[in-house]
């Protein structure tokens, strides 16, 4: 049973410009990862930004698990049901690697069994930060462990799918194995990564790869 | 919950930002503090004045109004007919218009006086005094008068005529009909006796003289009794060391019109007067004060009853009667706790029968006022300077929190993208505001108390030197003698005990020549207390005004921001 459902959607940026996305249907399901590919301008990020809410389709559907997100509120959505990590990152700088992260799950509002900042802690260590690392304000890790509190955050309130935009667009070879290396933890714990990239090296590592082609191409599945 | 802690470490963590912020909240703080100081205190000094001042108030005749009514034809108006009476005589005035009998019997009655003290309210009080004047017997002499003059002026009274040039103390005035400006050919008689003569109706009557400002006490015996008939009275030490009397003596006086008819008093106390010794040499004896003498009011009354029975009517050849018994001046004071009272005494008092040629009046309220006036023109101003700063400051403050929140536009962001409301952010700002605000209005409010009361006591000087240099500068002009007790000997102005204000109205003796009041002495001077609970509140109260003005500009940007416009420009 897919998890996210994607029904004809599509979008403009406004009434007079041609559509960005048209038509598009797809599914996601917990436990896999999926890589959403294409050229630059094929609306990749665009598409990103409808599955997480931060924009709502001109037309079409999405479900998430068979319930029409456009009936759940668009800051619930965010803050419980998906996590995001941005392409760059935004995290807040004036905060710490864990205070970042207890915020994220403060304001999901979830109840937790254990106090939020072990929590948060043994999120960041599942991402490969030290205790040292995550109290440091952000602005003073580096791109690689950045990127870790990014994922950290996104885990943070446990949401099923997880949604990334180019998660290893700014990091070298090995740390970008390294966040390969979570993406597919965290699909074998049973969530529902979806990965936009341009990297081939990061869409072989996907389960699906879908690819958005610019106005007559149609998206494949490959 | 953790929006606040949120709102707590944003603060922490952006120190330069909320310095700026907090020092420009604390000038505003400061200014607005000693401006509401200095209106709390001018309000305070006001109340504090009024509830620490007694109203006194009297009931007077009218006489211009009733001569303006004499004067005027029937059924024309009064300053019309006087303007046109003048006319038709030339340049003599027509004094024949005016019946003396009403314009000088005018006085009311004691009966009168107390019926409409009904008219008083619970706490209000009156008290009265009669006051009338009779000769010295025997070797008894006025202070200031030697025996030879008082034969002389035995002599000059049966003449008649050398009135001016010699013996005028405490003789007879005589002013024929037939002199210039004589009155419609009536003779009238100024007996002046040798002592005025003076009856209270009680202690408090005679606060004025005996009270803490009053300059007179007792130095030998006591005071009479208040509500005592018997003739015993309270002479000045000039006049006792003059005929050297005692406590204890009897003092035989006489009517000045009946040397007959005479009345023995006993001194019981001889008091010394201070203001006395100061003032200028009388050329009547009874204008002294050394020979002022002062009795119970009940003894008073019981000698005018006494001379009304005893003494002779005569007839002359007009037959206008004259009677030979003492004249009883009557001074009826009403006194009120507030001016609330005296407002309702002064409308009820004619629902009493008051007739409207009467006027209820009080110098003190005057006085009052103008006591004021420095402390109040001084509030005026400060209310101006409190509304200015108040918008200066919440323009520069909503200008820099909209700097503050384009510079926090990419937090708005990301906190909205991972799902935080708009209005939780909103909230969180302006928690900021208010916490860096409120810091910055308690350091301010500390500072401004600290030195709004030397700051309001400089400005009340500079004003009462203002006021006063414009009183001293009409004085020069119309070539008054100034710098004495009017206009800055008595400058100091105290305040009042234990209290914000300063000095207490209606009392200061240094009367001015213009308007009545006195200069220097009654001024509010200066103030104890500037900032107290109630400016503490108003401070509050400019905080959260601050913090709403300057918070609905946070509150209108954020709510305008969309979060993948602001990540997507970032990116």
């Amino acid at each position: 049973m897919s998890v996210l459902k994607l029904d004809k959607v599509s979008y403009k940026y406004n009434q007079n410009t041609p559509a960005v996305l048209e038509d598009i249907s797809l599914e996601f399901e917990n436990g896999h990862i999926y890589a959403i590919v294409g050229r630059s301008g094929a609306g990749k990020t665009t598409l990103l930004s409808i599955l997480s809410s931060l924009a709502a389709p001109t037309t079409g559907h999405i479900y998430l698990n068979d319930e029409d997100v456009a009936k759940i509120d668009k800051y619930k959505f965010r803050s419980r049901y998906v996590g995001v990590i941005f392409q760059n990152f935004n995290l807040l700088p004036h905060l710490t690697a864990l205070e970042n992260v207890v915020l994220s799950m403060n304001i999901s509002g979830k109840k937790f069994e254990e106090k939020e900042k072990t929590l948060a802690m043994a999120l960041l260590e599942k991402v490969g930060l030290s205790g040292e690392e995550a109290n440091r304000r952000v602005l003073q890790l580096s791109g690689g462990q950045q990127q870790r509190v990014a994922i950290a955050r996104a885990l943070s309130y446990d949401p099923d799918i997880i949604l990334a935009d180019e998660p290893t667009g700014n990091l070298d070879v090995e740390t970008q194995q390294e966040i390969i290396g979570i993406f597919r933890m965290l699909a074998e714990e049973g969530k529902c990564v979806i990965i936009v990239t341009h990297s081939p090296d990061v869409a072989k590592t996907a389960d699906f790869v879908y690819e958005l082609k610019k106005s007559e191409e149609k998206i494949q599945a490959v | 919950m953790y929006i606040f802690k949120n709102a707590i470490k944003s603060i922490t963590r952006n120190k330069l930002r909320n310095i700026l912020l907090g020092i420009i909240v604390m000038v505003i703080a400061v200014s607005a503090c000693v401006a509401l100081s200095i209106r709390q205190a001018a309000a305070v000094a006001k109340e504090d004045a009024a509830e620490n001042m007694t109203i006194t108030a009297q009931i007077s005749f009218d006489r211009s109004k009733a001569m303006e009514e004499m004067a005027a034809p029937e059924g024309e108006e009064p300053g019309q007919a006087s303007q046109e009476s003048e006319g038709s005589e030339g340049n003599v005035p027509d004094r024949g218009r005016f019946d003396f009998d009403i314009l000088q019997g005018s006085s009311l009655t004691l009966e009168e006086y107390l019926r409409y003290a009904e008219a008083q309210q619970e706490g209000d009080s009156y008290y009265y005094s009669g006051a009338f004047s009779l000769d010295a017997t025997g070797e008894l002499l006025p202070y200031g008068t030697e025996e030879e003059e008082s034969e002389t002026e035995d002599q000059t009274d049966e003449t008649g005529q050398d009135l001016f040039a010699g013996g005028m103390e405490g003789g007879r005035m005589e002013m024929p009909g037939d002199m210039p400006g004589g009155m419609g050919g009536k003779r009238f008689q100024v007996n002046q006796g040798d002592f005025s003569i003076t009856g209270y109706s009680s202690y408090n009557a005679m606060v004025d003289m005996f009270g803490s400002d009053g300059g007179y006490t007792i130095t030998d015996g006591e005071m009479f009794e208040e509500d005592s008939e018997e003739y015993a009275c309270v002479i000045s030490n000039e006049l006792a060391m003059y005929n050297d009397l005692a406590v204890g003596d009897e003092l035989v006086l006489c009517n000045p019109e009946c040397e007959e008819e005479t009345y023995t008093f006993t001194v019981c106390g001889i008091y010394e007067n201070e203001s006395a010794s100061s003032q200028e040499n009388n050329r009547f004896a009874i204008n002294d004060p050394a020979n002022n003498i002062y009795i119970s009011y009940p003894a008073a009354a019981a000698i005018i009853a006494a001379s009304e029975e005893a003494a002779n009517t005569t007839t002359d050849s007009s037959g206008e009667e004259t009677s030979a018994a003492l004249k009883n001046t009557l001074a009826f004071t009403y006194t009120f706790v507030n001016e609330e009272h005296y407002e309702t005494f002064a409308e009820k008092v004619y629902d009493l029968g008051l007739d409207e040629d009467y006027t209820v009046s009080s110098m003190d309220i005057e006085a009052f006022e103008s006591s004021m006036t420095p402390l109040e023109t001084l509030s005026k101003t400060a209310l101006w300077f409190f509304v200015i700063v108040l918008i200066v400051g919440g323009i520069i403050l909503v200008t820099l929190n909209i700097f503050n929140l384009r510079e926090r536009k990419y937090e708005v962001g990301v906190l909205t993208a991972i799902g935080m409301k708009k209005a939780k952010v909103a909230v969180q700002f302006i928690f900021e505001l208010f916490l860096v605000t409120f810091a910055a209005i308690i350091i301010g409010g500390g500072a401004g108390a600290a030195v709004s009361v030397p700051v309001t006591n400089s400005l009340l000087e500079s004003q009462i030197e203002d006021a006063e240099q414009e009183q001293s500068q009409l004085n020069e002009n119309f070539g008054f003698e100034h710098g004495g007790k009017g206009s800055g000997g008595e400058a100091a102005g105290g305040e009042i005990p234990g209290g914000r204000g300063g000095a207490v109205p209606g009392q200061g003796r240094g009367q001015d020549r213009f308007s009545g009041q006195s200069a220097a002495s009654q001024y509010v001077s200066s103030v104890t207390t500037a900032t107290n609970a109630v400016v503490i509140l108003q401070l509050a109260g400019v905080g959260l005004l601050l913090t709403v003005i300057s918070g609905l500009a946070a509150l209108i940007s954020i709510m305008r921001y969309e979060p993948l416009k602001i990540l997507s420009s970032r990116t």
